[in-house]
Protein backbone atom coordinates (compact mmCIF):
# COMPACT_ATOMS: atom_id res chain seq x y z
CA UNK A 1 0.00 0.00 0.00
CA UNK A 2 1.30 3.57 -1.42
CA UNK A 3 0.53 5.97 1.31
CA UNK A 4 0.48 9.74 0.18
CA UNK A 5 3.28 12.52 0.82
CA UNK A 6 3.02 15.87 1.57
CA UNK A 7 4.91 18.83 1.62
CA UNK A 8 4.30 21.34 3.96
CA UNK A 9 5.08 24.95 4.42
CA UNK A 10 4.77 25.97 7.87
CA UNK A 11 5.22 29.83 9.34
CA UNK A 12 5.75 29.32 13.02
CA UNK A 13 5.34 32.30 15.74
CA UNK A 14 8.33 32.87 17.64
CA UNK A 15 8.41 35.20 20.43
CA UNK A 16 11.07 35.27 23.32
CA UNK A 17 9.88 37.83 25.65
CA UNK A 18 13.71 38.22 27.01
CA UNK A 19 15.34 38.63 23.69
CA UNK A 20 12.59 39.31 21.45
CA UNK A 21 10.25 42.89 21.48
CA UNK A 22 7.81 41.65 19.32
CA UNK A 23 6.62 38.12 17.63
CA UNK A 24 8.21 37.32 14.12
CA UNK A 25 7.45 34.77 11.47
CA UNK A 26 9.83 31.81 10.54
CA UNK A 27 9.23 29.44 7.62
CA UNK A 28 10.04 25.66 7.94
CA UNK A 29 9.52 23.13 5.04
CA UNK A 30 8.47 19.79 6.31
CA UNK A 31 7.92 16.48 4.32
CA UNK A 32 6.16 13.52 5.62
CA UNK A 33 2.64 11.31 5.66
CA UNK A 34 -0.39 13.09 4.08
CA UNK A 35 -2.12 11.96 6.92
CA UNK A 36 0.15 14.20 9.75
CA UNK A 37 -1.16 16.02 11.87
CA UNK A 38 -0.31 19.68 13.11
CA UNK A 39 1.68 18.38 15.70
CA UNK A 40 3.56 16.01 13.86
CA UNK A 41 4.84 19.10 11.85
CA UNK A 42 5.66 21.01 15.05
CA UNK A 43 7.49 17.74 16.70
CA UNK A 44 9.82 17.42 13.13
CA UNK A 45 10.84 21.36 12.99
CA UNK A 46 11.47 21.10 16.72
CA UNK A 47 13.77 17.82 16.49
CA UNK A 48 15.64 18.66 13.09
CA UNK A 49 15.32 22.40 12.26
CA UNK A 50 14.38 24.49 15.62
CA UNK A 51 15.30 22.84 18.92
CA UNK A 52 14.73 25.84 20.13
CA UNK A 53 11.32 25.78 19.42
CA UNK A 54 8.89 26.29 22.39
CA UNK A 55 5.69 24.29 22.43
CA UNK A 56 3.37 21.77 24.27
CA UNK A 57 1.91 18.39 23.97
CA UNK A 58 1.49 15.34 26.24
CA UNK A 59 -1.63 12.90 25.22
CA UNK A 60 -1.55 13.41 21.86
CA UNK A 61 -4.80 11.49 21.49
CA UNK A 62 -7.09 14.66 22.21
CA UNK A 63 -7.91 13.80 25.49
CA UNK A 64 -5.14 16.65 26.96
CA UNK A 65 -6.11 19.56 25.65
CA UNK A 66 -2.40 20.93 26.08
CA UNK A 67 -1.53 21.08 22.16
CA UNK A 68 -3.81 23.65 21.26
CA UNK A 69 -2.94 26.21 18.96
CA UNK A 70 -4.36 28.55 16.08
CA UNK A 71 -3.83 27.04 12.68
CA UNK A 72 -4.16 29.87 9.62
CA UNK A 73 -6.47 31.80 12.51
CA UNK A 74 -8.47 29.00 13.74
CA UNK A 75 -8.27 27.47 16.90
CA UNK A 76 -7.59 23.68 16.86
CA UNK A 77 -5.78 20.71 19.11
CA UNK A 78 -2.43 20.24 16.93
CA UNK A 79 -2.98 16.80 17.74
CA UNK A 80 -6.05 16.36 15.51
CA UNK A 81 -6.23 18.88 12.77
CA UNK A 82 -4.57 17.66 9.50
CA UNK A 83 -1.83 19.06 8.54
CA UNK A 84 -2.08 21.37 5.53
CA UNK A 85 0.23 22.26 2.67
CA UNK A 86 0.52 25.80 3.97
CA UNK A 87 0.16 26.64 7.36
CA UNK A 88 0.50 29.42 9.72
CA UNK A 89 1.13 28.14 13.42
CA UNK A 90 0.23 30.60 16.11
CA UNK A 91 -0.33 30.44 19.64
CA UNK A 92 -3.94 30.88 21.46
CA UNK A 93 -5.45 34.09 21.60
CA UNK A 94 -6.11 36.21 24.33
CA UNK A 95 -3.42 34.81 26.54
CA UNK A 96 -0.09 36.26 27.12
CA UNK A 97 2.70 33.89 25.01
CA UNK A 98 5.38 32.84 27.74
CA UNK A 99 7.32 31.74 24.33
CA UNK A 100 6.33 30.90 20.68
CA UNK A 101 3.37 28.88 20.92
CA UNK A 102 3.26 28.60 25.00
CA UNK A 103 0.77 30.50 26.35
CA UNK A 104 0.44 31.78 29.96
CA UNK A 105 -2.40 29.59 31.62
CA UNK A 106 -2.21 31.32 35.24
CA UNK A 107 -5.15 33.49 34.77
CA UNK A 108 -7.25 30.21 33.22
CA UNK A 109 -6.47 28.39 36.48
CA UNK A 110 -7.01 31.33 38.47
CA UNK A 111 -10.67 31.72 36.64
CA UNK A 112 -11.49 28.11 37.28
CA UNK A 113 -10.58 28.20 41.48
CA UNK A 114 -13.02 31.47 41.54
CA UNK A 115 -15.39 29.61 39.85
CA UNK A 116 -15.81 26.73 42.82
CA UNK A 117 -16.02 23.79 40.39
CA UNK A 118 -17.20 21.65 43.14
CA UNK A 119 -20.73 20.77 44.07
CA UNK A 120 -21.95 22.59 47.43
CA UNK A 121 -23.71 20.03 49.41
CA UNK A 122 -25.95 20.86 51.66
CA UNK A 123 -26.12 17.54 53.75
CA UNK A 124 -22.88 15.40 54.35
CA UNK A 125 -21.66 12.97 52.00
CA UNK A 126 -23.25 9.20 52.61
CA UNK A 127 -20.09 7.59 52.21
CA UNK A 128 -21.59 5.23 49.60
CA UNK A 129 -22.54 6.13 45.97
CA UNK A 130 -25.72 7.79 45.55
CA UNK A 131 -28.23 6.90 42.79
CA UNK A 132 -28.59 9.03 39.92
CA UNK A 133 -31.12 9.63 36.43
CA UNK A 134 -29.23 7.30 33.91
CA UNK A 135 -30.32 10.29 31.23
CA UNK A 136 -28.60 12.68 33.32
CA UNK A 137 -25.03 10.90 34.33
CA UNK A 138 -24.39 10.53 30.84
CA UNK A 139 -25.26 14.34 30.07
CA UNK A 140 -23.14 15.31 32.68
CA UNK A 141 -20.60 12.47 31.79
CA UNK A 142 -20.21 14.15 28.53
CA UNK A 143 -20.11 17.62 29.78
CA UNK A 144 -17.59 16.44 32.01
CA UNK A 145 -15.26 15.78 29.11
CA UNK A 146 -14.72 19.19 28.08
CA UNK A 147 -10.47 19.80 28.39
CA UNK A 148 -10.14 23.06 29.27
CA UNK A 149 -7.95 23.45 26.06
CA UNK A 150 -9.20 26.95 25.60
CA UNK A 151 -9.90 26.13 21.65
CA UNK A 152 -13.82 27.74 22.33
CA UNK A 153 -12.34 30.87 24.62
CA UNK A 154 -9.54 31.50 22.00
CA UNK A 155 -12.48 30.99 19.05
CA UNK A 156 -15.23 33.35 20.52
CA UNK A 157 -15.62 36.93 19.14
CA UNK A 158 -17.03 37.93 22.22
CA UNK A 159 -14.28 37.20 24.43
CA UNK A 160 -12.73 39.57 22.06
CA UNK A 161 -15.14 42.14 22.11
CA UNK A 162 -16.81 42.20 25.89
CA UNK A 163 -16.62 41.97 29.04
CA UNK A 164 -17.41 37.73 28.73
CA UNK A 165 -14.82 35.00 30.50
CA UNK A 166 -15.41 32.63 27.36
CA UNK A 167 -17.51 29.62 26.63
CA UNK A 168 -15.39 26.87 28.68
CA UNK A 169 -15.87 28.64 31.95
CA UNK A 170 -20.08 28.62 30.75
CA UNK A 171 -19.89 24.71 30.14
CA UNK A 172 -18.42 24.32 33.13
CA UNK A 173 -20.68 25.67 35.39
CA UNK A 174 -23.44 24.29 33.55
CA UNK A 175 -22.31 21.42 34.62
CA UNK A 176 -22.58 21.85 37.73
CA UNK A 177 -25.79 23.63 37.83
CA UNK A 178 -26.98 20.49 36.43
CA UNK A 179 -25.28 18.40 39.12
CA UNK A 180 -27.82 17.28 41.32
CA UNK A 181 -26.19 17.43 44.73
CA UNK A 182 -24.94 21.11 43.73
CA UNK A 183 -26.78 23.99 45.72
CA UNK A 184 -24.37 26.83 44.75
CA UNK A 185 -26.55 29.72 42.58
CA UNK A 186 -24.58 28.96 39.11
CA UNK A 187 -26.68 31.19 37.20
CA UNK A 188 -25.83 34.45 39.23
CA UNK A 189 -21.89 33.05 38.47
CA UNK A 190 -22.79 32.94 35.09
CA UNK A 191 -24.23 36.30 34.55
CA UNK A 192 -21.29 37.52 36.93
CA UNK A 193 -18.67 36.08 34.23
CA UNK A 194 -20.48 37.83 31.12
CA UNK A 195 -22.68 34.89 29.79
CA UNK A 196 -25.33 37.48 28.80
CA UNK A 197 -22.49 39.10 26.51
CA UNK A 198 -22.25 35.51 24.15
CA UNK A 199 -23.12 36.60 20.70
CA UNK A 200 -24.89 33.09 19.99
CA UNK A 201 -23.28 32.33 17.20
CA UNK A 202 -22.11 28.95 17.71
CA UNK A 203 -18.65 29.12 16.88
CA UNK A 204 -17.61 27.32 20.26
CA UNK A 205 -19.46 24.93 18.89
CA UNK A 206 -18.24 24.43 16.01
CA UNK A 207 -14.55 24.10 16.94
CA UNK A 208 -14.73 22.04 20.05
CA UNK A 209 -12.61 19.38 19.84
CA UNK A 210 -14.68 17.15 22.54
CA UNK A 211 -18.07 18.05 20.67
CA UNK A 212 -19.70 19.43 23.37
CA UNK A 213 -22.32 22.86 23.06
CA UNK A 214 -21.08 25.46 25.43
CA UNK A 215 -23.64 27.72 23.03
CA UNK A 216 -26.54 25.38 24.34
CA UNK A 217 -24.95 25.87 28.06
CA UNK A 218 -25.45 29.54 27.80
CA UNK A 219 -28.50 28.94 25.98
CA UNK A 220 -29.72 26.72 28.98
CA UNK A 221 -28.69 29.50 30.89
CA UNK A 222 -30.40 32.09 29.48
CA UNK A 223 -33.59 29.99 29.22
CA UNK A 224 -33.02 30.03 33.11
CA UNK A 225 -33.06 33.23 33.76
CA UNK A 226 -35.84 34.21 31.78
CA UNK A 227 -38.69 31.43 32.88
CA UNK A 228 -36.94 30.30 35.82
CA UNK A 229 -35.29 26.96 36.43
CA UNK A 230 -35.87 23.75 37.21
CA UNK A 231 -34.96 23.47 40.51
CA UNK A 232 -35.96 26.29 43.15
CA UNK A 233 -33.01 28.83 43.87
CA UNK A 234 -34.42 29.29 47.49
CA UNK A 235 -31.72 28.38 50.00
CA UNK A 236 -28.67 28.39 47.41
CA UNK A 237 -25.84 30.30 48.33
CA UNK A 238 -24.70 32.78 46.25
CA UNK B 1 -23.56 5.72 19.83
CA UNK B 2 -23.97 6.94 23.55
CA UNK B 3 -22.85 10.64 24.13
CA UNK B 4 -20.17 9.47 26.81
CA UNK B 5 -18.24 6.71 24.32
CA UNK B 6 -16.96 8.97 21.63
CA UNK B 7 -13.44 7.65 21.56
CA UNK B 8 -11.36 7.76 19.53
CA UNK B 9 -12.34 11.25 18.23
CA UNK B 10 -12.01 12.01 14.69
CA UNK B 11 -9.30 13.60 12.95
CA UNK B 12 -10.71 17.59 12.35
CA UNK B 13 -10.05 19.75 9.57
CA UNK B 14 -11.47 22.78 11.18
CA UNK B 15 -8.62 25.18 9.59
CA UNK B 16 -9.57 24.45 6.02
CA UNK B 17 -13.67 25.26 6.88
CA UNK B 18 -15.64 28.67 7.09
CA UNK B 19 -17.04 29.35 10.85
CA UNK B 20 -20.20 29.45 10.50
CA UNK B 21 -20.76 31.49 13.28
CA UNK B 22 -18.72 34.70 11.89
CA UNK B 23 -20.67 34.59 8.71
CA UNK B 24 -23.55 35.00 9.95
CA UNK B 25 -22.78 37.62 12.61
CA UNK B 26 -21.30 39.46 9.80
CA UNK B 27 -23.93 39.23 7.86
CA UNK B 28 -26.32 40.42 10.52
CA UNK B 29 -24.56 43.24 11.02
CA UNK B 30 -23.55 44.03 7.55
CA UNK B 31 -27.47 43.91 6.88
CA UNK B 32 -28.01 46.04 9.72
CA UNK B 33 -26.05 48.33 8.42
CA UNK B 34 -27.20 48.14 4.53
CA UNK B 35 -30.78 48.78 6.26
CA UNK B 36 -29.81 51.79 8.24
CA UNK B 37 -27.74 53.29 5.14
CA UNK B 38 -30.73 52.45 3.07
CA UNK B 39 -33.47 54.48 4.79
CA UNK B 40 -30.77 57.49 5.30
CA UNK B 41 -30.48 57.46 1.78
CA UNK B 42 -34.21 57.06 1.29
CA UNK B 43 -35.74 59.48 3.42
CA UNK B 44 -32.93 62.31 1.91
CA UNK B 45 -33.82 61.25 -1.91
CA UNK B 46 -37.59 61.90 -0.96
CA UNK B 47 -37.61 65.02 0.94
CA UNK B 48 -35.25 66.42 -2.20
CA UNK B 49 -37.55 64.89 -4.43
CA UNK B 50 -40.88 66.12 -2.68
CA UNK B 51 -40.15 68.92 -0.65
CA UNK B 52 -40.91 71.94 -2.89
CA UNK B 53 -37.81 73.95 -0.81
CA UNK B 54 -35.23 71.72 -2.03
CA UNK B 55 -36.68 72.19 -6.21
CA UNK B 56 -33.40 74.00 -7.23
CA UNK B 57 -31.23 70.74 -5.47
CA UNK B 58 -33.74 68.50 -7.08
CA UNK B 59 -33.08 70.47 -10.91
CA UNK B 60 -29.29 69.76 -10.02
CA UNK B 61 -29.58 65.99 -9.34
CA UNK B 62 -31.77 64.74 -12.47
CA UNK B 63 -30.17 61.42 -11.76
CA UNK B 64 -31.86 61.00 -8.34
CA UNK B 65 -35.18 59.63 -9.59
CA UNK B 66 -32.90 56.63 -11.21
CA UNK B 67 -31.06 55.52 -8.01
CA UNK B 68 -34.13 54.97 -5.87
CA UNK B 69 -35.30 52.34 -8.90
CA UNK B 70 -32.27 50.15 -9.51
CA UNK B 71 -33.42 46.82 -9.48
CA UNK B 72 -30.09 45.57 -7.65
CA UNK B 73 -30.46 48.37 -4.86
CA UNK B 74 -33.88 46.82 -4.20
CA UNK B 75 -32.69 43.33 -4.34
CA UNK B 76 -30.25 44.06 -1.82
CA UNK B 77 -32.33 45.58 0.79
CA UNK B 78 -34.76 42.99 0.54
CA UNK B 79 -32.05 40.06 0.92
CA UNK B 80 -30.93 42.16 3.98
CA UNK B 81 -34.39 43.05 5.55
CA UNK B 82 -35.26 39.29 5.15
CA UNK B 83 -32.09 37.99 6.58
CA UNK B 84 -32.05 40.63 9.38
CA UNK B 85 -35.09 39.57 10.28
CA UNK B 86 -34.79 35.98 10.21
CA UNK B 87 -31.51 36.06 11.97
CA UNK B 88 -32.71 38.25 14.76
CA UNK B 89 -35.77 35.74 15.36
CA UNK B 90 -33.21 32.91 15.28
CA UNK B 91 -31.03 34.79 18.38
CA UNK B 92 -34.75 35.47 19.92
CA UNK B 93 -35.62 31.63 19.79
CA UNK B 94 -32.31 30.56 21.21
CA UNK B 95 -32.74 32.73 24.47
CA UNK B 96 -35.70 30.12 24.98
CA UNK B 97 -33.34 27.65 24.70
CA UNK B 98 -34.31 26.53 21.48
CA UNK B 99 -31.34 24.45 19.96
CA UNK B 100 -30.99 24.80 15.94
CA UNK B 101 -27.81 23.82 13.83
CA UNK B 102 -25.55 26.88 13.03
CA UNK B 103 -24.97 25.37 9.80
CA UNK B 104 -28.45 24.75 8.76
CA UNK B 105 -29.83 27.75 10.48
CA UNK B 106 -27.09 29.95 8.31
CA UNK B 107 -27.74 28.52 4.96
CA UNK B 108 -31.46 28.25 4.80
CA UNK B 109 -31.59 31.68 5.77
CA UNK B 110 -29.29 32.86 3.04
CA UNK B 111 -31.21 31.11 0.76
CA UNK B 112 -34.77 32.38 2.03
CA UNK B 113 -33.42 36.02 2.00
CA UNK B 114 -31.60 35.53 -1.80
CA UNK B 115 -34.92 34.26 -3.12
CA UNK B 116 -36.86 37.15 -1.87
CA UNK B 117 -33.82 39.79 -3.15
CA UNK B 118 -34.36 37.18 -6.44
CA UNK B 119 -38.00 38.07 -6.72
CA UNK B 120 -37.21 41.32 -6.94
CA UNK B 121 -34.97 41.23 -9.76
CA UNK B 122 -37.08 39.31 -11.33
CA UNK B 123 -40.22 41.77 -10.80
CA UNK B 124 -38.12 44.63 -12.31
CA UNK B 125 -37.45 42.39 -15.77
CA UNK B 126 -41.82 41.84 -15.49
CA UNK B 127 -41.20 38.14 -15.19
Amino acid sequence: MTVEKIAVTAEIQRFDPACDKAPRFETFQVTGLANMRVLDVIRSIYENQAGDLAYQFACRIGRCGTCAVRVNGVSVLACQERCKPHMRIQPLKPFPVLRDLVVDRTEIEGRLEQLKLAPLRTTEHPSMPEPIAPKLAEELCHMDSCLLCMVCVSACPAVEERPFDGPAFMLKLRHMAKHPQDTRNRLDQAVEHGMLECFNCDVCTQVCPADLSPAQAIREFRKELMFGGKRPLQGRPG
Amino acid sequence: MSQGLTLPRNTTQQAEKPLHGNIARWLHRITGMVIVLFVLVHVVAQTILHVPAFAAVKADMPWLPTVQSQHWVHALLYFSIVFHTLYGLKLLASETGIRMGYRASLWSNVALSALVGLREVLRYAGI
